[in-house]
């Protein structure tokens, strides 16, 4: 897999070179780019990754709520090489952090199954010259917005990466039975909520994991995302993502935020 | 004419309605039009930092793509690719002479309309025309053309940035259609079609790199707000295409401008609706 | 009702009534009463024309023949032959081709527009007004048969303690906070601008051919990509007429918030019917105003 990626990132090595030199490229908006100049970095290079991946096929029990593991794993897998190929990018433009990162899945009409899994952000730089790789030695990445970057970074925390988990989730088609004895009736189906419950549980967790591992002290903006993809309506995937941050200084200035009525609709 | 400096008394909105609707009795001494699709607020940024507007201007151009192009091949669509490059090239040089006609130092606020079609791609630019209040009319080719908003331009220059103009890049690439078969073959497995990948790297990486070629061709030292295109063609979908486009800036002080911002709080509520349907 | 014969009787009544009417929103009605605009009622005018563009056809172009400009286009007009560089090939083959501006359907448009305009103006003279704001404009295809309507309608008002004015009311698109923006920043409305231009495409054999992607390999010179002069051409007059247009409605004034909607009909690969209307606010300065100091960057938290 890394042989690939590398392989992939030789085709990219000219443009990088070229921003290397110099040359900076981002999706930021002009807010956000004066925002991440504000806090002492740098934009050196609009980054990306992608993988178009086969998911395979796993056969689901009719009546039984369970995970789909293949599944899960497929989806985490084609998300971590679209990641991985964008962080490399950043690392090689000698980047401390990527903000602004967006993953997104994209199906064509390539084949049943087939998707792009994709990650584009703006890879920064910290202009002191001061690493700000986190824990493992890459890039932080992050989802936030320039302005919320600025917003964290005003707070004394900082980004360390954007984590994710995901559960690809069968919840069981109810028995002829069951249907027809609750006919009419308004109740609950401890079956369902049971089930909803844990996926979420499971995504829920394995993005935690992922930040313990980088030694952050918690997430913000975590998102709880849920699609069934091409997978019809009983099976869906519960995506949890957020940005792990870990707090680096105690020395905070938070200017008092003036408060305003705006007068535009 | 030196209009007396401001009286201090208070603004007064009625007694300033007032005076307005009466001074339409006398004659105008204007001679000077403008026309520009730019809001009020956009235009109020623009006389702070010293800019007004000129010109609604337009750039045009269609360029002939060879049908049966999409159809078989390997590699990248070279035609396609070049069709994209020249209407971008020739619409923008055609809004730098409209723009320099009517007196122009730049384009704010372009408008960046641009469609592929199986025989011809299109791309359409509309946006207004500025300059520095009163200065004199430079040539096309010192023209800056971009796509931030009057407000973006307004700020980015307190900073002590300049835009340069736009840059964009496209690439079409054929996508390897022989690999469905294989794959269907392995459909219980996990696996990264890696042709695919490989076929939108390749796009991606190409227009990337035009892009920033015509970024350093502008002297630029970034390009922001860069917009994204990307997928296969809907008329024909194992051809894959990227297409991206910013403006290109410059650092035109000897150092950035930090801007101090200020944290604001709306107290403002999301604006509740109530529906009489639902009660709700 | 005659031609610009004044304000039909139903309309005298509705305004006579001693309510007002208006159009705006609640937020734009408290915003003009801050201004010290009083609305006294909601004013429109109409007008239906035919035309014999082919966008406002319901059934496609029917009767549409192929055929250069089949008016007497004076000196100013827009026109343009392309040449065919083949000779006779066969009898589908395009000889000839023509860009041709269609000033007998702008004239119909402006007539629609105006009549429409004025009638909605006569209507609030009636009734003493300065001015209307938050005017609306819509035009709309009536049946198949090229019928236009054109409605304009909009709040008029009065400054009270004012004495009418000698030249009718001021109008514009604008209403509430921006409306009071513009005058705050010095400037006057004059009047709501529209204008509209028509431009025939009849292709040549090369544009026919590279619409169809099929240019490069049967008759084009090189063999690289191929710009699409005759349609760039007339897009590019197109929009330069309906901007020199409203030009000519301007005297020296400024045109502001401008909109500029293009419709297209293409009959067969080249053949185009280009229409671009552009409409926006005629305002005046009144008054210097000092440059706001330069824009600041905020943070929201919310």
């Amino acid at each position: 897999m890394s042989e690939e990626a590398s392989e992939l990132a030789r085709t990219t090595e000219h443009r990088l070179e070229e921003l290397e030199k110099g040359l900076f490229t981002s999706d930021l908006s002009v807010n956000e780019f004066l925002l991440i100049k504000e806090v002492g970095f740098h934009p050196v290079g609009f980054v990306m990754g992608s993988s178009i991946y086969h998911t395979g096929i796993q056969t689901r029990k009719w009546g039984q709520s369970q995970e789909l593991t293949k599944l899960t794993e497929a989806m985490y897998n084609a998300r971590e090489l679209a990641m991985t190929r964008m962080e490399e990018e950043a690392a090689e433009l000698g980047a401390d952090g990527v903000v602004g990162v967006r993953l997104d899945v994209n199906y064509y009409e390539w084949g049943k199954d087939a998707a792009e899994f994709i990650a584009v952000g703006t890879a920064v730089k910290a202009e002191d010259g001061v690493s700000r790789l986190n824990k493992l030695g890459k890039p932080f990445t992050s989802d936030l917005s320039g302005q919320d970057f600025w917003t964290l970074l005003q707070t004394g925390y900082m980004p360390q990466g954007l984590v994710m988990g995901t559960c690809v989730y069968h919840i069981a088609h109810r028995g002829i039975g069951q249907t027809l004895g609750t006919t009419g009736q308004n109740v609950e189906l401890p079956n369902f909520t049971q089930a909803l419950y844990e996926a979420r549980e499971l995504a829920m967790t394995r993005m935690q994991d992922e930040a313990t591992q980088l030694g952050a002290t918690g997430i913000v903006g975590v998102r709880l995302e849920e699609k069934t993809h091409q997978w019809g309506s009983h099976t869906i995937e519960f995506l949890s993502l957020g940005t792990a941050v870990s707090k680096t200084s105690d020395d905070i200035t938070l200017a008092k935020p003036i408060t305003i009525i705006s007068l535009d609709n | 004419m030196t209009n007396p400096p401001a009286a201090k008394e208070p603004f007064n909105l009625k007694d300033e309605v007032r005076r307005a609707v009466a001074s339409l009795e006398m004659k105008s001494t204007s001679t000077h039009s403008t026309t520009s699709d730019l809001s009020i607020d956009e235009e109020l940024n623009l006389h702070s930092i010293g800019w007004e507007q000129v010109e609604l201007v337009s750039g045009i151009s269609v360029f002939s793509v060879p049908a049966g192009l999409w159809n078989w091949g390997q590699g990248e669509i070279a035609g396609a690719s070049k069709a994209h490059a020249q209407a971008f090239n020739h619409a923008i040089s055609r809004i730098h002479k409209e723009a320099a006609d009517a007196g122009g130092h730049g384009v704010v606020g372009v408008h960046i309309e641009r469609s592929v079609h199986p025989s011809h791609v299109e791309v359409s630019l509309l946006g207004t025309a500025v300059r520095p209040i009163g200065a004199s009319p430079v040539k096309p080719e010192e023209v800056f053309v971009s796509d931030l908003s009057a407000r973006d331009f307004a700020l980015l220059m307190v900073a002590g940035w300049q835009p340069l103009g736009l840059a964009c890049g496209a690439s079409f690439v054929y996508a390897p259609r022989r690999q469905m078969s294989a794959v269907l073959q392995q459909s219980s497995q996990n696996i990264e079609l890696t042709n695919f990948t490989e076929a939108m790297y390749s796009s991606r990486e190409s227009a990337m790199e035009r892009m920033q070629q015509m970024a350093i061709a502008l002297k630029g030292t970034g390009v922001v707000q860069v917009n994204v295109v990307e997928g296969p063609m809907p008329f024909a979908t194992h051809a894959v295409g990227f297409a991206a486009w910013g403006t290109v800036v410059r650092l035109a002080k000897e150092s950035h401008q930090l801007m101090h911002p200020q944290m604001v709080v709306s107290l403002n509520d999301p604006t509740a609706v109530f529906d009489a349907a639902t009660l709700a | 009702m005659t031609e610009q014969s004044g304000v039909p009787d139903v309309a005298e009544q509705r305004l006579s009534a001693s309510s007002f009417s208006s159009g705006l929103s609640v937020s734009d009605f408290a915003a003009c009463l801050d201004m010290g605009l009083e609305p006294v009622g909601l004013v429109q005018g109409f007008c239906a024309v035919r035309t014999t563009s082919s966008l406002n056809f319901g059934n496609g172009p029917a009767g549409f023949t192929r055929s250069t400009s089949p008016y007497q286009l004076s000196s100013g007009d827009y026109v343009e032959n392309y040449q065919c560089p083949h000779g006779m090939v066969s009898g589908e083959h395009r000889m000839w081709g023509q860009n041709y501006q269609q000033p007998w359907i702008e004239n119909t448009w402006r007539q629609g527009f105006t009549n429409a305009f004025t009638r909605m103006v006569k209507e609030a003279n009636t009734i003493g007004a300065h001015g209307v704001v938050g005017v609306l404009d819509n035009v709309t295809r009536i049946g198949q048969e090229g019928v236009l309507e054109f409605s304009i309608r909009g709040t008029a008002v009065r400054v009270p303690k004012l004495p009418a004015p000698s030249s009718g009311p001021w109008t514009t698109y604008l209403a509430g906070q921006r409306l009071a923006k513009i005058i705050e920043a010095g400037y006057v409305p004059v009047s709501i601008v529209a204008a509209v231009s028509s431009v025939r495409v009849w292709a040549s054999c090369i544009t026919e051919y590279l619409m169809e992607g099929s240019g490069m390999t049967m008759w084009a010179q090189n063999s690289d990509s191929v710009e699409v002069e005759q349609i760039v051409s007339a897009r590019m007059a197109a929009r330069a007429l309906v901007r020199n247009s409203v030009r000519a409605q301007l005297h020296g004034d400024q045109l502001h918030g401008v909109e500029l909607n293009i419709r297209e009909h293409e009959f067969a690969k080249g053949d185009l019917e280009i229409q671009p209307v552009l409409r926006g606010n005629r305002i005046r300065r009144f008054k210097d105003f000092d440059p706001l100091p330069a824009p600041r960057l905020t943070v929201r938290l919310s």
